[in-house]
């Protein structure tokens, strides 16, 4: 394998660590403030997909362009789960807020597949055709174009948690939620703002997501999910910066670690003959297990994970 | 005023309620049901209605619900004098394999149904044929193509017939197309020594079906004695959406063509990934299952000049014995339920009409009697042709033998979108087999 093609793999690790950071960060901020965990994530990372290809295909928009659209319409959409579903059970018992979230999921999922079936959707993007040379290998535009958009928005989240009033209010509330109402915050709108915002980057993911290239229906945000929970318990919970440093850890360990792995092997099992190894092993498919694996690895040694507080 | 305890009830019973009705809309599992009566024939239709399969598994139903009404509309079933009318029931597999096993058990002891149809997804069926066969129950398999469904050792199963090919059959006919088409202008173009092997890449998802599709491959080398190597073969997590890393090592072995073992919602995205983010500059070949409208969506711009198995598409229809009924089916499916007709939903209309034949034939519903005349069954191929113009099963395994054809995907402008045009075999092709200009042979 040359350097070109590490580099090439190493880009698309990039692009799956974005998308998880986007996801990861969303259920970390819907946590850190409201300590509900939302395992419906996923579906609003579906349902963000569905908006941008509808939006797109309706008015004939730059896909990139309805990507703010999205955000704004997930936001709202959060916004109401948050009013309509977690606000009457917050405080009634850790079950409820699990069983309505799990709900969720199947009523999201349902919704979409009633109102826009379950077949498979794609949205093409303008610089489909489009890539950026690195040497004998080719960068498809897009997913440099993705990247720096999570960069800048991950920016601009970091701007507004520590430089905005808004922000430092949420994070007061997350820190401690008493003391945050006692010093007149409004802990109840913070909810609803941290629940509006985790959608919103949720959306962020999905849109960028399926610009990408990759086909969509109904049922395509449980995997995303499950990884973007690896990536908070990795990070720690309640940390941002953890969120970035495990999703980009997790996309990288699934793309060109995987691939390394698999030529060392194969490297060793042709060189080390008198050891009798099989060769043709191949670690490709251990995509899913590498997170999770890593996942342990993380809580022996550090259970509180990678940016996590002792006690959390 | 409601306080705000009535309020909180009223949301959560309002959420039950929404969830509880949205989640039922797409549950529901039986069209009848209840006690057998004696004037109808009930076949299970076992299909995925819900999940991420069931816009295949809809169709199956929808294939099914329109064999059984035009078959009722013609007075119905002679069972030994007797007309009965055929009364289909649903039987939700959810694209599970433990939802399988639950719905084909539901199907055979609570609804009572003399024979079943469908079964799509190898994996799933696998699992819930054992049900059938543990019950005696001839099940007629129109979805799920891995051979071992009817080739396993472990249980019974006489009572399985196959009218679906095998991953062994569609390896085969896919890969006699490369020897005898591809191949040769490959090896002109380049100035190939005529002894030097086809070097094969096969991606494949880590299921029976995708299995199958390997050992698919390897069996028809090996039977054909054909001059071709598989040079690295990856497995991939079934739906996976990222294909870069499997492709990368796949281009590393440099292959002359790729072989995917994937379905619609893979194939696309790993054709797009292949030619666009690796590079690929090889052929993609593909299964069946994968002539779909979706696909030719997805796949956009990146299939063209790809390869398709087919036996039964949307848009490109061989001029066969079968093309008019194979384009009646086509009309009045898609004027019902304005939809084309997948290929699963073709078998799965013609294993309705293949219970009624054999029903018909026994004279009774009496499962033994209905499996030996789907053992000795010959009747004329319907709408999807048939080795020999017949659709028998198999003396070993009771498999029934499709007629393969070979596209070839062409980018239209104007549609924005590829279309097959049928390469191969000779008699049946509208245009030749072309070699890109911008393919490029392995090493």
């Amino acid at each position: 394998m040359d350097l070109g093609s590490l580099v090439q793999i190493t880009i698309w690790g990039l692009l799956a660590g974005c998308i998880y950071i986007l996801l990861a960060i969303g259920l970390n901020l819907i946590f850190g403030v409201m300590k509900v965990v939302n395992f419906a994530h996923g579906e609003l990372l579906m349902l963000s997909m569905y908006f941008t290809f509808f939006i797109h295909e309706f008015f004939d928009l730059n896909p990139y362009l309805v990507i703010p659209i999205s955000v704004f319409l997930m936001a709202f959409v959060g916004i109401l789960i948050e009013r309509l579903g977690f606000r009457p059970i917050m405080g009634t018992g850790k079950l409820n807020e699990i069983f309505l979230s799990l709900g969720l999921i199947y009523l999201l999922q349902n919704a979409v597949a009633l109102i826009w079936g379950t077949g498979s959707r794609t949205i093409r993007s303008p610089f489909e055709f489009d890539s950026i040379s690195l040497g004998s290998r080719q960068i498809p535009l897009d997913y440099l174009i993705i990247i720096g958009i999570t960069m800048v928005l991950l920016v601009l989240l970091q701007v507004f948690l520590k430089k905005t009033t808004l922000g430092r209010a949420m994070r007061a509330t997350s820190q401690n939620r008493e003391a945050a109402m006692l010093m007149g915050i409004n802990v109840e709108r913070m909810d609803m703002i941290s629940f509006g915002l985790g959608s919103a980057l949720a959306a962020a993911a999905g849109a960028l997501w399926c610009i990408s290239g990759i086909n969509f229906n109904p049922y395509i945000g449980s995997a995303p999910a499950i990884k973007a929970f690896a990536v908070i318990i990795i990070g720690g919970l309640g940390s941002i910066q953890g969120a970035i440093l495990a999703g980009l850890l997790l996309g990288l360990a699934e793309n060109p670690l995987l691939v390394l792995l698999n030529a060392l092997w194969t490297e060793t099992a042709n060189t080390l003959t008198f050891l009798n190894l099989p060769a043709d092993i191949s670690f490709l498919s251990w995509q899913n297990s590498v997170s999770f694996l890593i996942l342990i690895i993380v809580l022996i040694l550090r259970p509180q994970g990678l940016f996590g507080e002792r006690g959390e | 005023m409601l306080s705000k305890l009535d309020r909180r009830f009223f949301l959560t019973a309002l959420c039950v309620f929404v969830l509880f009705f949205l989640g039922c809309t797409q549950q529901s599992t039986d069209t009848g049901g209840g006690a057998v009566e004696r004037n109808e024939i009930k076949i299970g239709i076992v299909a995925p209605l819900t999940g991420g399969m069931s816009t295949t598994g809809n169709d199956m139903w929808q294939a099914a619900t329109l064999a059984a009404d035009e078959i009722n509309a013609q007075g119905g079933v002679n069972v030994n004098g007797v007309m009965m009318q055929i009364k289909l029931v649903k039987g939700d597999v959810q694209s599970d394999p433990q939802e399988g096993v639950k719905a084909v058990t539901k199907l055979i002891t609570e609804d009572n149904v003399d024979i079943l149809v469908g079964g799509f997804s190898s994996g799933t069926t696998y699992a819930d044929s054992v049900v059938a066969s543990e019950n005696k129950v001839p099940f007629i398999i129109t979805g799920a193509s891995s051979s071992v469904i009817t080739r396993r050792t472990d249980i019974d199963t006489s009572y399985f017939f196959h009218h679906c090919p095998t991953t062994d059959d569609y390896a085969e006919a896919t890969l006699l197309f490369v020897d005898a088409v591809v191949k040769p202008l490959i090896y002109q173009r380049f100035n190939l020594p005529s002894n030097r092997k086809i070097l094969i890449g096969i991606a494949y998802e880590d299921s029976k079906f995708g299995e199958g599709v390997y050992s698919g491959a390897q069996n028809a080398i090996e039977r054909n004695n054909l001059n071709m190597e598989i040079v690295a073969a990856e497995k991939f997590k079934t739906g996976e959406t990222a294909y870069q890393t499997v492709l990368t090592v796949l281009k590393d072995a440099k292959p002359d063509i790729i072989y995917p073992g994937a379905v619609l919602n893979e194939q696309s995205p790993l054709v797009l990934q292949g030619r666009r983010d690796v590079g690929m500059n090889s052929l993609f070949l593909s299964i069946e299952c994968n002539d779909d409208p979706d696909y030719y969506t997805g796949v956009g711009k990146w299939g063209d000049y790809s390869i398709q198995e087919s036996r039964f598409g949307p848009y490109a229809v061989p001029d066969r014995p079968v093309y008019k009924a194979a384009m009646k089916f086509k009309d009045d499916f898609k004027a019902r339920f304005g939809s084309f007709p997948s290929m699963m939903g073709a078998s799965t209309y013609e294993g309705v009409y293949i219970a009624a034949q054999a029903i018909e034939n026994a004279g009774t519903l009496d499962k033994a009697a209905v499996r030996d005349e789907l053992d000795a069954l010959e009747m004329p191929e319907f709408i999807e042709a048939m080795e020999g113009g017949v659709i028998s099963f198999s003396d070993d395994y009771r498999e029934s033998k499709f007629l393969f054809y070979m596209e070839q995907l062409r980018w239209n402008e104007s549609l924005g979108e590829t279309r097959p045009v049928i390469v191969w075999p000779a008699h049946l092709k509208e245009a030749d087999f072309v070699l890109p200009d911008w393919y490029e042979p392995g090493q």
